[in-house]
């Protein structure tokens, strides 16, 4: 009877709660971010309204959430915040002049937001092809130095942006903003998401091979913002207008952009996968092949990133619906922009039902995820080209 | 796996008692679904690639009368009214109602449903499984189960069996299907919500009753009595513009190719109206100061609207649109440009107003059309680098048309302050006779004083040949050896270059020239005739300045601005005949009076539409967050100890299902 009675207490279950998976660097993360929101607070809370007091919460608790749930986030953010206070701390060195960024080397060359954007624009160019140099080698070496590569991309975007949030402040009090406003600026979140975005699936699903194919969409993108610096000086810092000085847009824009950046790897996973069957197809023992995460793999991954892209987008959607009803008198007007979010919208829902209730899978899939990028595409820039509406912030 | 899902799905689930019929068969299919969201879509790509609500000659010129025709018929130029749009919508409202009814019950069902009494072998059959033997007894691996099971989450159901077999079935995660009847049903929500809101009520006036849009501009009492609504109307959005100080209790509803008139259950006042502007010449807050009266209250309520942040009251929605002028005051000085005496009048008068002024050539009619406070511009890049600005405020400007007799305009934008160019200061009007095209500037030199009396002083000489010959006699004697002939004649020469110049400019004698004079001799001709013409009008601007009390040396002897001014005021006589209208107006003064343009709207659907969309996220985060998962325990008594079978299912297969699965082993092998 003893021995039982002591299988028994030791066998008891023990329950598993979120707290025992909680580590101390957790509770060290949870500390930092509430503290540097409640400073921010500190310091701002007179200039916000009680909606972006909520936000900043919101944020505080989003983000807590995001480095427990993933915890090379927390790396990222340190680094992010570490090197941006640098940014803030030469400015203040330099009489807080915006000016201060073309004569301090450290501004000039590294960490003013242009500069940052700059070093972003590299790190993703070069990430692109040691990611296919690896993933044609099947080099662990040359794939770990790509994910750092990425990391570092991202962080550098990331500074870029807050550093531009602060700079737009130096320029003129009036014309601050978070950076969220202009399709340049939109372009370096779009890119620093979905870097990390896949950067999370390439750790959750152990395989580097699809980075390659994902960077190509941030490649182009980068090549797109250096046009746009080049060409068309769009890195400029412009006040808001009217419509766009609102909170809603401190939400729905980064909503969206999980949107596109989850439908953008979605797409190139599509090509990696058409790729893998074509292979299949004509070579069966291609070396390739083996490069490759398993169809299944890849198709998960897909899945998965269509999914949070598809989440995100309904909500973004929906929070553009209720700004547009606050600014222009209404949540629904076609306007062209509205319009080719619904068609997006349709899009992905029509994926979704193929694959919940027909289980459809393999190349249809994919192509229907490879022609989704283009209408994807099309809502976030084509749009904005050539057609005209309310939302013609963005006007190349 | 989801094919896995709905197949077991259907196995396990009770088939519905009456077999549905075909056609609700037909609606509620995916395949329906599908056709319609590719439909929806296709209409949508059509509605922003082909602008909607054109004027018709624009889409003939583009689309030619054919085509024009064809996709008339198909209301392709108001797709999102059109009937064939609508039916795809309730299409899609009843596919979707239809896909829930009948999906719901099966779904509750599978809810509810702990699938305890699966024998053995379909438990072999699950997705994760595993069979082992442990030593303790039936009765305390059921009691380790339940409390394992539970402790996970799961919800637990026993079925004890005859032949002494136990199972635990566990499920959890129930919310997932939650999410798909939440998001379902949102759908329909929404649409309703939408319907509220879209413009039913009109198009059912305008069928069954008379209503008909107002198509012309004309005052509101002598608006068509069918054009008009009354608050009874569901939903509305229409605008208003209304001046500072006055009040509006009427809408306008763009419609058709015209409007309707809506009236509305309340007045609101526009106190004041500003905007402020951000250093760089921006917009940065348009705001309008508004007191809404309403017969619910007894007093009004106010309140200060801007962009972003609207007035809600009730259904309704007060938002600031727009703005423009709301019959600003203006004055101004009129100057006859053909007079041979400098002669100006005054006038008065107001924005949107007109007026008429009498001139030798006939009656005009003066149209004030608009009003703008600042102008703000970029510099170029040479003064902007001077300057550290990249924008400049050329002022105040009015914008008016002159009208003849035979009822041809000709537009011009006036800028009430002088201009800075290069160190010197103009009066700038712009000039156009179409309104399509860009302003031509002619710029009228300021003088010392910066006003235009130099320059008018100048110009009455020039159209004054009487004036005009005393003094070129006074300045150019006859010479002794000229006789009195040759001396009127060259005297006549100059009168009539003058002439020729204050008509046509140089072009003017350059035109004479090769019309009159042989070709070999036409260079020699030119340079004396400019040569005279420079002189008779150099000693007209020398007879201005002596006038005005310039100090000057000698005769020839002028400081280089008054030079400069010289070739400046050359430039704009010479251009004069381009002018279009005898007159020109200089803005001396204004009363700003703007007007503040709300857009008002009603939409009762709105509340709806927002219900229905927190629906539909949360549905969707449930259906892809939640996974729905099921834990089976068989246990099986054998001699001296118990044979155990483990299996579950995820309704998603994930990379961590298999993971999970193990970690469940685990724990009971422990
Ligand atoms: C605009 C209309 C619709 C939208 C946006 C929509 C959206 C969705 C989404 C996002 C999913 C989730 C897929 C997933 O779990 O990954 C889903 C699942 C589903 N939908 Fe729809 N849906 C619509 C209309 C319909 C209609 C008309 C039907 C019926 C024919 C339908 C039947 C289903 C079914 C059966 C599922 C699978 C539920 C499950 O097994 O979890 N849906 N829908």
């Amino acid at each position: 009877m003893d021995t039982t009675i002591n299988q028994n207490t030791n066998r008891m279950p023990k329950k598993e709660s979120i707290w025992d998976k909680i580590l101390p660097r957790d509770y060290l993360w949870a500390a930092f971010i509430f503290t540097a929101s409640f400073v921010s607070w500190l310091v701002y809370s007179e200039f916000m309204d009680v909606y972006e007091e909520a936000i900043l919460f919101g944020t505080a608790l989003a983000t807590i959430w995001m480095g427990w749930y993933w915890r090379s986030f927390q790396t990222h953010f340190y680094t992010v915040t570490t090197i941006t206070l640098m940014a803030l701390w030469m400015y203040q060195l330099n009489g807080n002049e915006y000016a201060a960024q073309e004569t301090n080397f450290f501004l000039k060359y590294l960490i003013s937001s242009q500069a940052a954007i700059m070093w972003m624009t590299f790190f993703v160019l070069v990430s692109t092809i040691t990611y296919f140099v690896a993933f044609f080698k099947n080099s662990d070496f040359i794939y770990r130095l790509s994910t750092f590569l990425a990391w570092t991309a991202a962080t550098f975007g990331f500074v870029g942006m807050m550093v531009r949030w602060y700079e737009s402040y130096l320029i003129n009090v009036d014309y601050g903003h978070i950076p969220v406003s202009s399709l340049y600026e939109v372009f370096i979140l779009f890119v620093v998401m979905t870097i990390l975005m896949y950067l999370y699936y390439e750790q959750k699903f152990k395989t580097r091979a699809m980075g390659g194919f994902v960077m190509v969409v941030m490649s182009a993108s980068v090549l797109f913002v250096l046009w746009y610096v080049f060409d068309r000086q769009a890195h400029e810092i412009q006040p808001l207008i009217p419509a766009l000085q609102s909170w809603w847009m401190k939400i729905h824009v980064p909503a969206n952009f999980v949107g596109y950046g989850g439908f953008s790897i979605a797409a190139m996973i599509g090509v990696a996968v058409l790729w893998r069957l074509s292979l299949e197809k004509r070579s069966p023992q291609h070396r390739l092949l083996t490069h490759m995460p398993s169809l299944q793999t890849m198709e998960n991954i897909m899945y998965r990133s269509i999914a949070i892209g598809f989440a995100f987008f309904t909500l973004a959607t929906v929070l553009g619906a209720m700004w547009a009803a606050e600014a222009w008198g209404g949540y629904w007007s076609w306007d062209p922009k509205e319009t080719w979010s619904l068609i997006l919208w349709l899009t992905y829902a029509g994926w979704l039902h193929m694959r919940m209730t027909k289980g459809w899978s393999g190349p249809v899939m994919a192509w229907w995820a490879v022609i989704g990028l283009f209408v994807t595409t099309f809502t976030f820039l084509g749009v904005n080209i050539f057609l005209s509406g309310l939302h013609s912030y963005g006007e190349l | 796996m989801s094919s896995v899902n709905t197949t077991t799905q259907s196995k396990t689930a009770p088939k519905p008692v009456k077999k549905p019929g075909l056609w609700i068969e037909f609606l509620g299919s995916m395949n329906l679904a599908i056709t319609l969201l590719v439909m929806l879509s296709i209409a949508s790509v059509i509605g922003t690639v082909l602008q909607q609500d054109q004027v018709v000659q624009d889409y003939i010129i583009k689309f030619g009368p054919f085509w024009y025709e064809v996709y008339l018929s198909l209301n392709l130029y108001e797709v999102y009214l059109a009937g064939w749009f609508m039916l795809v919508l309730l299409f899609l409202l009843v596919s979707t109602g239809v896909c829930v009814t009948r999906n719901t019950p099966v779904f509750i069902k599978e809810m509810k449903q702990y699938s305890e009494k699966l024998s053995l072998t379909a438990l072999k059959h699950q997705p994760n499984n595993t069979t082992f033997t442990a030593a303790y007894s039936i009765a305390e691996q059921q009691s380790f189960a339940e409390a394992l099971l539970k402790t996970e989450g799961y919800k637990t159901r026993i079925h004890q069996r005859s032949d002494g077999s136990v199972t635990v079935a566990g499920l959890k995660g129930h919310l997932n299907r939650i999410g798909y009847f939440l998001s379902h049903v949102s759908i329909i929500i929404i649409v309703i919500g939408a319907l509220m809101d879209s413009n039913a009520y009109l198009r059912f006036a305008e069928i069954f009753g008379n209503l008909e849009a107002e198509t012309r501009s004309v005052p509101l009492d002598e608006v068509n009595p069918n054009s008009w609504l009354t608050p009874a109307n569901f939903s509305y959005r229409g605008n208003v513009n209304i001046r500072e100080g006055r009040s509006a209790d009427v809408l306008f509803l763009p419609h058709r190719q015209g409007y309707l008139v809506q009236q509305l259950p309340f007045r609101i006042e526009v106190e004041d109206f500003r905007v402020t502007y951000y250093d760089n010449g921006m917009a940065k807050s348009y705001e309008s100061d508004i007191a809404l009266y309403s017969p619910d209250y007894d007093e009004p309520i106010r309140e200060t609207i801007e962009v972003n942040y609207p007035l809600y009251y009730k259904n309704f929605a007060i938002y600031q649109a727009s703005y423009g002028d709301g019959g600003s005051l203006v004055n101004f000085n009129v100057h006859a440009l053909n007079s041979p005496i400098a002669s100006k009048t005054e006038l008065e008068s107001a924005i949107n107003r007109h007026e008429y002024v009498n001139t030798p050539e006939g009656r005009f009619r003066i149209e004030f059309n608009d009003f703008q406070l600042y102008n703000i511009v970029p510099r170029d890049e040479e003064e902007a680098a001077i300057t550290g600005r990249k924008m400049k405020n050329n002022g105040p400007s009015v914008l008016y048309r002159v009208r003849n007799e035979q009822g041809i305009a000709v537009e011009y934008e006036q800028y009430m302050i002088p201009n800075e160019q290069e160190g010197r200061w103009f009066y700038m009007t712009g000039v156009r006779s179409d309104v399509r095209d860009d302003f031509r500037y002619l710029f009228v030199p300021a003088d010392d004083a910066r006003t235009m009396d130099r320059f008018f002083n100048m110009l009455a000489l020039v159209n004054n040949p009487n004036n005009a010959a005393v003094i070129w006699r006074e300045a150019f004697p006859k010479p002794l050896e000229m006789d009195d002939r040759s001396y009127s004649m060259h005297l006549q020469l100059m009168q009539q270059l003058t002439q020729l110049y204050r008509q046509a400019g140089f072009d003017g004698i350059t035109r004479f020239i090769e019309q009159n004079v042989p070709l070999d001799e036409q260079e020699a001709v030119a340079s004396f005739y400019f040569g005279q013409l420079a002189n008779a009008l150099q000693s007209l601007y020398l007879h201005v300045l002596e006038q005005e009390g310039v100090a000057m040396n000698s005769n020839q002897d002028i400081s280089e601005e008054h030079q400069i001014w010289f070739e400046d005021a050359l430039t704009a006589i010479g251009a004069l005949h381009r002018f279009g209208s005898p007159v020109l107006l200089q803005l001396t003064d204004f009363t700003l009076i703007q007007s503040s343009g709300l857009q008002i709207t009603k939409s009762p659907g709105k509340n709806v539409v927002y219900i229905g969309s927190f629906l539909l996220i949360l549905g969707i985060f449930f259906m892809f967050y939640v996974r729905q998962r099921r834990f089976w325990v068989h246990i099986r008594p054998q001699e001296g100890h118990t044979e155990i079978t483990l299996a579950s299912k995820d309704n998603r297969k994930l990379p961590e299902t298999d993971a999970e699965f193990e970690a469940m082993v685990n724990k009971f092998k422990a």
